[in-house]
């Protein structure tokens, strides 16, 4: 059975489609990180999961139960951290934590959940006063509470330090390692990375990569590109590279060769070929960085519309 | 159920909000001030204490509805403007669960104010007169309990039924001004307007009763009319406009029927405002 089976979904705002029949499977047991830029849908998602907004077409179920028809059901096997939650009500962290244990019947110590996220200290202040990045730590303690059977967290590290982060990562870690399924949503590729099975990636309200990130990495051509610093201009060197297998281009900048391999062990091959005929002062290597790839993805999220449809100041340049 | 764990928190953040404890306390006084100083002319105490109490029920006839929307509209909008609402459902709880609990504490916090206030009252009335009527007491206090819960009733739908604080002001104070004030302001009343509308534009005979029982739609009126039930028939209120050739008092206009318009302002805008927020998109 399925943590989490989209069908067709769909949900529109007046116009604007928020999410474009989205088909998404999530595993039992995999923590699955779901990426896209600001406004790609995930929340949209998230919320279509927890029924806290309904369809315009399509269903969701989470685990194996339709989330319109029994939304209980799910909120007693699934932990949430929402997006867009405010702590209102003048009571404090501790209280807010007692009371999703009463409500949830479950056994937990509020005090032990507070020192996992940090808070130790803070238990009997207000979560109103809270810092954005403690409201966070908070909202992660509730819905650890019952140890559920999956985490659902919408953006967890908004607002967290570096330290938070951190201890973020490693409580969906341990939990995931004792089975817990977690289904978390980020616009930052690498924070994903650390402790995901496999990503989604959504832009503009559609699914636009579904994988592991090493398959990913491969798929975006798997290309690693490698710099050759000469003595001397490599001009010759360079029709010789070409020429060898999986290298897709050489291009000479100076003293530099530039050669785009399309496997990351084609640069050796280049390497001792290359040794063998020239003086190399220097080598740099890089593999697809993370987040060239995740723009690649989606064409560059809101900022690459924006870029689009002002004019450059190239653009502007009348030629004389 | 967890109506109950939505109803202890929302109870809980109720008490620790210090101007309701305020609000309560200045009313509190009034009323004990209101009991004690009132006194009737040529009465024996016990007229006097039943008089205090018309006197009550006149003020509490446009007091309780102001008391009930305050408490009450911000019960549900407040939740998902804050986004308080996604913590109430990421539990195990239902929509029905949250809108029920909202319910039933803004229900228990507004009883509470009207129990205090007539405890106040009683207090003043009864240090001054030394009577102590329990049979009207208790009816008045009933009677009240129902106007104040048609209100919070109707609070909690309209509050279910918005995501915005400002649309649930306007909406509080749409409902004061269409279910209160258009049935106390003479010339702006909804009888008048009736009237002007049957007799000057649709040029129909005068049909007194058929004004009245327009009036009668109002919790106002009913709380007018319910309150004729408890009260000695020398301190009956004439709620209808009726001239003498008119006879008898039909039955649609009994105060019986007060109970009957109550029970529908208790249930139809609850069923309403639960079918929209049933639907909404709680984002």
């Amino acid at each position: 059975m399925a943590a989490i089976r989209t069908r067709g979904l769909t949900k529109e705002f007046g116009d604007l489609i928020a999410v474009d029949d989205l088909d998404l499977v999530v595993e039992e047991g995999e923590v699955f990180g779901f990426l896209g830029p600001n406004g790609a849908g995930k929340s949209t998602t998230i919320n279509l999961l927890l029924d806290f907004i309904r369809p315009t077409s399509g269903s969701v179920e989470v685990l194996g139960i339709d989330a319109q028809a029994a939304p209980a059901t799910i909120r007693e096997r699934v932990g949430v951290l929402p997006e867009g939650y405010g702590f209102d009500d003048p009571l404090t962290g501790r209280e807010n934590l007692e009371w999703v244990i009463e409500t949830r019947h479950a056994d937990d110590d509020p005090d032990e959940l507070l020192a996992l996220v940090g808070l130790a200290d803070d238990g009997d202040r207000m979560a109103k006063s809270y810092s954005k990045g403690m409201q966070q730590r908070l909202s992660l303690a509730m819905a650890l509470v019952d140890d559920p059977d999956m985490l659902v967290l919408d953006e967890p590290t908004t607002g967290l330090d570096p330290n938070g982060i951190q201890q973020m990562r490693s409580v969906i870690r341990e939990r995931a390692e004792n089975g817990t399924t977690v289904f978390f949503s980020s616009h930052i590729l690498s924070e994903v990375e650390a402790v995901c099975d496999r990503v989604g990636v959504m832009s503009e309200g559609k699914l636009v990569a579904l994988d592991s990130i090493e398959q990913l990495r491969e798929n975006a051509g798997g290309q690693a590109t490698i710099h050759l610093t000469c003595a001397s201009s490599p001009t010759a060197l360079g029709e010789s590279v070409e020429a060898i297998d999986g290298v897709a281009s050489a291009t000479v900048e100076a003293e530099t060769l530039v050669v785009d391999c399309l496997d990351p062990s084609v640069k050796v091959d280049v390497v001792t070929h290359a040794a063998e005929r020239a003086t190399i002062t220097d080598i740099t290597s890089e593999t697809v960085s993370l987040e060239s790839l995740f723009n690649d993805l989606t064409d560059g999220g809101r900022d690459a519309e924006a870029a689009a449809s002002e004019p450059t100041t190239d653009g502007q340049e009348v030629p004389q | 159920m967890s109506v109950r764990a939505v109803a202890r928190r929302d109870f809980r953040a109720a008490r620790r909000s210090r101007s309701l404890w305020a609000v309560a306390t200045v009313l509190g006084v009034l009323m004990a001030v209101l009991g004690y100083s009132f006194q009737g002319y040529q009465t024996t105490p016990i007229q006097s204490f039943q008089q205090l109490f018309r006197q009550l029920t006149a003020f509490l006839m446009l007091l309780l509805p102001i008391v009930a929307l305050v408490a009450s509209y911000m019960s549900i909008a407040g939740e998902r403007e804050s986004g308080g609402i996604k913590f109430l459902l990421s539990v195990p709880n239902t929509r029905r669960d949250v809108f029920l609990g909202k319910l039933v504490s803004r229900l228990a916090v507004v009883s509470a104010g009207v129990a205090f206030l007539f405890a106040t009252a009683v207090a003043g009335g009864y240090a001054r007169n030394g009577v102590l009527p329990l049979e009207l007491i208790v009816g008045v206090f009933v009677v009240t309990l129902l106007y104040g819960a048609t209100f919070v009733s109707i609070a909690v739908a309209l509050s279910a039924g918005v995501a915005a604080r400002s649309r649930a002001i306007a909406s509080a104070f749409g409902s004061y001004f269409v279910l209160v004030l258009l049935f106390v302001v003479p010339g702006l009343s909804i009888a008048s307007i009736v009237r002007w509308v049957h007799q000057t534009l649709l040029g129909f005979e005068r049909n007194v009763d058929l004004y009245n029982a327009i009036t009668y739609v109002s919790p106002l009126t009913a709380y007018r009319q319910g309150t004729n039930m408890v009260f000695p028939e020398s301190l009956a209120q004439s709620v209808f406009q009726r001239p003498e050739e008119a006879g008898e008092l039909p039955a649609y206009l009994a105060e019986e029927v007060s109970l009957l318009v109550f029970a529908v302002w208790l249930v139809v805008p609850l069923a309403v405002g639960y079918l929209r927020f049933r639907g909404a998109d709680l984002e």
